[in-house]
């Protein structure tokens, strides 16, 4: 069978697909970023919970506030792109979610459930005592559950070769486990989180550095967390890219300027955040940071467009243009973000006292 | 068409869906009318500055958050998620077409959700005015998240312009956009006062829980007048075909309609009781009672919804099961499975036909129906459906009041999906008997060519008379079978014998008459024409041993005024009660599985019409009276609201369903198929091939014709059933002539003109004037009845009885030893005792029978 006459038709598009890819690319950043925080800093309270039980000063309490925050904005922030990446590869995307469904689906059930825990880790903190470390455990398996799930699908959508396997399974539970760079990529991802997660407790204990002395600890182990878990994901990293396609990996290793030197500036960047860490520089770290997620995206993006380049690409997408619709979102982000900024700013003035 | 098909089995049928979509819309309605009602709350208490309901509001919020962000939130996402793997087509046009309106309700959401944490967390520490902004920016961009969300969904009921301009904002602002965001604001309002409910009546201080449960009833109440207000705007902003579709045709929407209904003036008085002093073990409970049926008010509301847009997704655009109309015009084509591209079939051959089947159903199916399970499971639905009914419905998709999209594929795959329909889900069903009652061979009373005086011709006028057998339920044929007989006496001149005799019929032993009824009696002189006639014979095709038989003989006897014997001749009275009602009205036949309408069908039957056409005929056959169709579909009816005469209401209706099938869709309803029963077409036009369709057309033309009388006399329903049906036969409507029923049909001497040989095999649209052209009544150059020497309509000679060959032909073979017709094959001295010369019946009757048995096959090859 011709996998090629699977794919569906793509559906027009109302401005050209650059614009897309300039939306989907930000805004998947954010949503990384807080989908790091979210499970990093999960997996760092368990950790407390496991390791410092008695601990009065133990950053689980702390992280137990921050952890609706970080569930809300990653969901928030995880609807954008997966907006624009609808539609750039919806054709491939709807395919490889319906191929996958029982466990796509599991998603909303399984996040229904993170979601509520952390709340119940948050409210009920002290009420909880000892049950603490089973709710917060609960919420890190649930969240790296999610993790695979969404690797699964970002891996099955561009491989149009196994999506024959659905006139054998028929029932929406394909996998996409016979893909070499599913776990690598699974990991460099929630590796990832361990590192962001750490830097967040860095940051934060930066910031109570002067109220509380005993804050310098968290900046301590916050970077501890953070340079374990980078040189982790370098090996991680090192090994998705050995699992790569042949040809899309020899494109990262000079077959192709443009994807070397993202690549290569990627890595850069992430072994300057390591030194930066090392050096116990908290806030350069964070900027450090920042770029090598934003290049590896990019890099990220790269072996997409490469993988599906025999197939498809978007600048295939009919476009007919209607501009219109644009400009109004373009201003009602030019109205919203001004109304966020200022309630946020009306939230830190709120006085410190009022800690979610 | 495009996209795979989650095969859900037992949890598809929209079940997901209704489950995340129902959680989700009254949780997403509370979080726009909940923020408001947290400001306004919280500037009473300041207003009034009492801590006691600042410390409710934040308790409020906080019950708030927890609902809207945790289950509200992601079961907006899971719906997304949810309708992009069970009709990713249709996700994937409104998610294209609509891409920024989904961007800037992006924005808004993250405004949202920055707004409800500020608020929450920062109660009771920010400054009053700048807290009060906080949650009033809150309720505003929830706000604009519905009316982002509302250009979508409205969009999808009445996408107006859109369908043909595509236009980003003429498919937002949409013909129901405004009406829609009014009913959903004031929706949003309410449901903050039935919430506020919950949280108020657990306050403790009685005074206080009063204060604010009462205060919540007026949120309750004061959108009241203008959420119904705007329903009725909602309403009349639909195109009157989705009104009309939504309050009188689809009777499925009829119990939400009605819950909307009588819930509207319960939740009122709720909210009325909720505000006088009730004790609080009242009113706890009370809260619940009311959040409950909020839901399944705006459930009702979104079911109505939903409905109004059927068949369709994206009205006028995508259909429920994600085939586009720009689909079926390829569909109707090449076939669904050579069209789709998730299909392992593409071909249906008679190994693979449930496969294929299987298949053809996730595709087309599968989107709104269940295999087994709680929600439109479609064993359930199509229980009371037999292979042949079920395919007729499956090919008549799409057709009057019909909610479900037409079926896009050809015959074969509609056959094919019926069969895996029935074997996947109706399996289990028990074989009917299906043994059928062989007649011992009929004997051929005696001719003598050479002395017998006298010949005795007899038939009947109809080659079949297929009665209505469920007495006690409804009628529209009652048994009344007419025997004719005509006494010539032989000679060069051969004379009609009118008088001076008594013509005697004597029905076969088995009491094949109504109870009660004799079996035997003198004929009288013909009314009609020459000859003698029984009129209105109780033959019932049953045995005394309640048998099916329906070809049951009768013996007729000439005897002279002294009682002196003259002759005796043989026939059919042929009778049926095989009328393919049950194929889709459920019940099985009720005598011996062949035949029979048993009390199950005919109730099936009038529960059909009682719930298409709101009448209660259930009713009034369970209280005795049972119904006699003619008694509204009568053939004289008059005015524009009479009601159609029983054939044009029968054809007119059924062709709506069935009008695809070609020659078969006749057979759904009349006994004429080949594998039924009675088979009573069986003369010599079926031995050479041609089926009904050569005679009285398509089903929809046939149809069509009927209707345009009962246009033409002024009966506002033709028009209604004529717009649904276009025509087959022809290319307009006007050239379809209008037919009276009964009284005018095909004319044999359209196709024999002049009795010759025909030119052509098909005779649609032109029909005799009247009865008088009928071939039952018609008569030759001198007298002579056509069915004296041709036999009955629809078993002209030489017809072929699957109850014994020629059981229908013993009159020509008593007289000329063949199944032919009377004077076939130069046979003139059976009446003139000698060779004729002169063709004196009729043109080209002097000649060889030309359609002989033995190459009949060979024609029937040719046709078939």
């Amino acid at each position: 069978m011709d996998v090629a006459t699977l794919i569906p038709l793509a559906d027009t598009i109302p401005v050209p697909w650059g614009w897309f890819q300039a939306l989907l690319l930000p805004t998947f950043v954010l949503h990384l970023l807080f989908m790091n925080l979210m499970l990093g800093t999960a997996v760092i309270a368990l950790a407390g919970e496991l390791w410092q039980p008695a601990n009065p000063a133990s950053p689980a309490r702390d992280l137990a506030g921050k952890l609706p925050f970080f569930i809300a904005f990653t969901v928030n922030f995880g609807v954008a792109p997966l907006l624009f990446l609808q539609i750039l590869y919806g054709q491939f995307l709807y395919t490889s979610s319906l191929l996958m469904a029982v466990y796509w689906l599991a998603v909303v059930t399984l996040l229904g459930l993170a979601y509520a825990s952390v709340y119940l880790y948050r409210f009920r903190y002290d009420g909880l005592a000892d049950k603490r470390r089973l709710v917060i455990g609960a919420v890190v398996l649930l969240l790296l559950a999610i993790g695979f799930i969404f690797s699964n699908n970002m891996t099955l959508m561009q491989r149009p070769e196994v999506w024959t396997g659905y006139f054998s399974q028929r029932h929406g539970t394909l996998l996409n486990l016979g893909d070499p760079t599913l776990f690598p990529r699974w990991l460099h991802f929630m590796v990832a989180s361990l590192a962001v997660g750490g830097l967040f407790v860095a940051v934060d204990g930066q910031r109570q550095t002067l109220l509380h002395p005993m804050a310098v600890g968290r900046v301590t182990a916050g970077l501890r967390w953070f340079t374990y878990a980078t040189i982790t994901q370098i090996l991680v990293g090192l090994v998705f890219l050995i699992t790569l396609a042949p040809p899309i990996r020899d494109l990262f290793l000079g077959g192709s300027t443009l994807h070397t030197t993202l690549l290569l500036t990627g890595v850069t960047a992430a072994l300057a955040s390591l030194a930066l860490a090392m050096a116990g520089q908290v806030w350069p770290t964070v900027a450090a940071t920042g770029a090598t997620v934003t290049l590896m995206v990019m890099v990220r993006d790269l072996i997409r467009h490469a993988t599906l380049a025999p197939y498809f690409t978007p600048a295939d997408l009919k476009v007919i243009p209607q501009y219109s619709s644009l400009l109004v979102f373009g201003l009602c982000l030019a109205v919203g973000l001004p109304f966020i900024a200022y309630m946020l700013w009306l939230a830190t003035r709120a006085g410190k006292e009022a800690r979610p | 068409m495009n996209y795979p098909v989650w095969q859900l089995d037992g949890a598809g049928g929209g079940l997901l869906i209704a489950i995340m979509a129902i959680v989700h819309v009254y949780i997403s309605h509370f979080a726009i009318g909940g923020g408001l009602f947290l400001v306004m709350t919280e500037m009473k208490g300041y207003r009034e500055g009492s801590q006691e309901i600042l410390d409710f509001t934040r308790r409020h919020t906080r019950f708030f958050l927890l609902l809207t962000m945790v289950l509200g939130s992601i079961t907006g996402v899971g719906i997304w998620f949810t309708i992009s793997v069970l009709n990713p087509a249709a996700v994937s046009t409104l998610i294209h077409t609509f891409v920024f309106a989904w961007a800037t309700e992006w924005v808004f959401f993250l405004a949202e959700i920055v707004a409800i944490f500020v608020y929450y967390y920062t109660f009771g520490t920010m400054a009053r005015r700048q807290h009060l902004q906080v949650g009033g920016l809150y309720f505003i961009f929830a706000w604009l998240s519905l009316f982002a969300i509302n250009g979508i969904l409205s969009f999808m009921l009445t996408p107006g312009a859109w369908l043909v301009t595509t236009n980003f904002w003429d498919g937002f602002f949409n013909p129901t956009f405004w009406p829609a965001l009014c009913f959903r604001t004031c929706i949003a309002l309410m449901l903050a006062g039935l919430y506020g409910f919950i949280s108020a009546v657990t306050i403790k201080d009685e005074k206080l829980r009063e204060t604010l449960v009462r205060y919540c009833a007026l949120w309750l109440l004061a959108p009241f007048y203008f959420l119904l207000a705007s329903a009725w705007w909602y309403l009349h902003a639909l195109p009157p075909a989705m009104q009309d579709l939504i309050m009188n045709r689809m009777p499925e929407l009829a119990p939400f309609i009605k819950a909307f209904l009588w819930l509207s003036p319960l939740l009122f008085t709720g909210g009325l009781l909720m505000a006088i002093r009730l004790p609080a073990m009242v009113k706890r409970p009370l809260a619940w009672v009311l959040l409950a049926i909020g839901m399944i008010y705006l459930g009702s509301f979104e079911f109505i919804r939903e409905g109004g847009r059927r068949p369709f997704v994206i009205h006028g655009h995508t259909y429920a099961n994600a085939i586009t109309l720009q689909d079926t015009a390829r569909t109707d084509q090449a076939g669904v499975l050579a069209t789709a591209r998730w299909v392992k079939n593409r071909e249906i051959t008679t190994d693979n036909q449930q496969e294929a089947g299987g298949e053809i159903f996730s595709l087309l199916c599968l989107p709104c129906h269940a295999l087994g399970g709680p929600m439109h499971d479609i064993g359930k639905l199509t229980a009371k459906y037999t292979l042949a009914g079920l395919r007729a419905r499956i090919a008549g998709l799409g057709g009057q009041g019909d909610f479900m999209p037409p079926f896009p594929g050809t015959t074969v795959e509609a056959h094919a999906l019926a069969l895996f329909i029935m074997t996947d889900r109706h399996n289990d069903r028990l074989p009917e008997k299906g043994a059928l009652l062989m007649p011992p061979a009929a004997t051929i009373p005696p001719f003598d060519m050479e002395t017998s005086d006298y010949v005795l011709l007899a038939w009947t006028d109809q080659g079949i008379h297929a009665i209505s057998d469920c007495d006690a339920q409804w009628s529209f044929a009652p048994p009344g079978s007419n025997l004719y007989a005509l006494l010539i006496r032989r000679g060069a001149t051969p004379e009609l014998v009118n008088d001076g005799v008594t013509i005697t019929y004597n029905m076969e032993p088995g009491d094949q008459v109504l109870a009660g009824a004799t079996t035997n009696g003198n004929m009288q002189p013909s009314a009609a024409g020459p000859g003698f006639a029984a009129m209105g014979l109780p033959v019932v095709p049953y045995t005394s041993a309640g048998r099916f038989a329906p070809y049951p003989l009768v013996t007729i006897t000439a005897r002279a005024a002294n009682g002196q014997f003259l002759a005796v001749a043989r026939t059919v009275l042929p009778v049926t009660t095989e009328i393919g009602c049950r194929n889709c009205h459920g019940g099985n036949w009720r005598v011996d599985g062949v035949a029979g309408i048993s009390q199950k069908t005919a109730l099936g039957v009038l529960e059909a019409h009682d719930r298409l056409s709101r009448t209660k005929l259930v009713a009034q056959a369970a209280a005795g009276r049972p119904v006699l169709c003619q008694s509204c579909h009568a053939a004289d009816g008059k005015g524009p609201t009479a009601p159609l005469n029983l054939s044009a209401a029968m054809h007119g209706f059924h062709a709506q369903l069935l009008g695809n099938l070609g020659a078969e869709a006749c057979q759904t309803c009349h006994p004429a198929g080949p594998d039924g029963a009675t088979r009573f077409f069986r003369g010599i036009h079926e031995n050479i091939g041609l089926n009904c369709t050569n005679c009285h057309g398509l089903l929809v033309d046939h149809s069509l014709s009927l209707l345009q009388a009962e246009k033409m006399a002024g009966k506002q329903r033709a028009a209604l059933l004529m717009a649904r049906l276009k025509p087959q036969g022809v290319t307009t409507m006007p050239e379809i002539k209008p037919r009276q029923p009964w009284r005018q049909q095909p004319d044999c001497l359209n196709c024999h003109e002049d009795f010759q040989p025909p030119a052509s095999d098909s005779t649609f649209n032109h029909y005799t004037e009247d009865e008088s052209g009928l071939f039952g009544r018609r008569t030759d150059a001198i007298g002579i009845p056509c069915t004296a020497c041709h036999g009955a309509p629809h078993a002209l000679y030489p017809a072929n009885n699957k109850f014994g060959q020629d059981r229908d032909n013993l009159i020509p073979l008593q007289y000329q030893a063949t199944p032919y017709p009377l004077g076939a094959n130069r046979q003139c001295r059976v009446c003139h005792r000698q060779e004729m010369r002169e063709e004196m019946h009729h043109p080209n009757s002097l000649r060889e029978f030309r359609n002989l048995r033995e190459n009949a096959s060979t024609k029937k090859d040719r046709h078939g």
